[in-house]
């Protein structure tokens, strides 16, 4: 198997391209199946959309249980999808989540995480024409 | 790797998009064999779709739906599948890299403990390439020990059937 898998800290924000998402991944892996690539993208928006509110609502109620385990999720889905800038404040959110304590500071990686993930959406809606 | 029965596989996961990926993954990796794979959002439809079905393999997350206070965690769910299908295999998985839930998940059962990072996808169909080999070998091996258990039968009943001869019809080898 000569593909490579997503890695997560290769593509700083704004480096070369500008864009934040690197789906080379799912291109190299699944290339031909352009059903199987919306599929995959449709779910990743879904579920991402999700787990924003629910992670908004969280840093609302100061729910750090919840925060926790929303950012541990959420690792794993950005990571296929190559967003790597997102990767490191999701574990300082988990980290920070940990101590059960600094709502501040995660309400602010919230807020960094809420954009980037703004960001990231609409580039991989944009990618999705390409498989239609 | 080539098997003529089709392999049925669960995934266990709560994330979609993880679920979706290595799917397709598998699929695309053992193209050439019989695979059917399931996956589930949470481990109570895992073990409902247990009650009917019987997996050769499960690929079961350790942290399932945290969000949820009453959901069952992975080893809950590993327990389960382990008291209702013995003979299934369990590859967990995880996102951190701890010992303790290694250890943990090999005492309860599992087959195989895969951490979920960079090379996740190749370590789990490495995982099963592996188990696949051992599921091969042990049906190979109950063959052999049929035929052996097969021809050990064979020759006791031609034994058993010369003193038999020679009991009813002394003289019968004797030229």
């Amino acid at each position: 198997m000569s593909k490579t898998e997503p890695e997560f800290n290769h593509l700083p924000i704004g480096e070369n391209t500008g864009k934040i998402c690197d789906m080379s991944y799912i291109k190299e892996s699944f290339g031909e199946k352009n059903n199987l690539i919306i599929e995959i993208i449709d779910t990743f928006i879904s579920q991402v959309s999700e787990e924003l509110l629910t992670i908004n609502d969280a840093v609302e109620k100061i729910d750090f249980k919840t925060i926790r385990s929303t950012a541990h999720k959420m690792k794993t889905s950005v990571s296929i999808m190559g967003i790597s800038s997102i990767k490191p404040i999701l574990v300082e959110m988990e980290i920070t989540g940990e101590s059960d304590s600094d709502i501040k500071k995660l309400s602010e990686l919230n807020h960094k995480l809420n954009s980037l993930c703004s960001q990231a959406i609409a580039e991989i809606t944009a990618e999705k024409q390409n498989f239609c | 790797m080539k098997a003529k029965k089709q392999i049925r596989i669960f995934i266990v996961d709560d994330n979609n998009v993880f679920a979706h990926v290595l799917k397709a993954d598998i699929q695309t990796a053992f193209a050439e064999m019989k695979i059917d794979i399931s996956t589930f959002g949470t481990g109570e439809k895992c073990l409902e779709a247990l009650k009917t079905e019987s997996p050769h393999m499960v690929i079961l997350d350790y942290h399932l739906d945290g969000r949820n206070a009453e959901a069952a965690n992975g080893i809950k769910i590993l327990d389960q599948i382990k008291k209702e299908k013995p003979e299934t295999y369990v590859i967990m998985l995880t996102g951190e890299d701890n010992i303790d839930i290694a250890l943990k998940s090999f005492k309860h059962g599992a087959s195989d403990y895969v951490v979920k990072t960079d090379t996740q996808f190749r370590k789990i169909i490495y995982s099963l390439f592996n188990l696949l080999r051992l599921m091969s070998a042990k049906n190979e091996a109950l063959r052999y020990k049929r035929m052996v258990m097969a021809i050990s039968l064979g020759v006791a009943m031609l034994i058993g059937g010369t003193i038999a001869i020679e009991i009813i019809y002394p003289d019968f080898f004797v030229v």
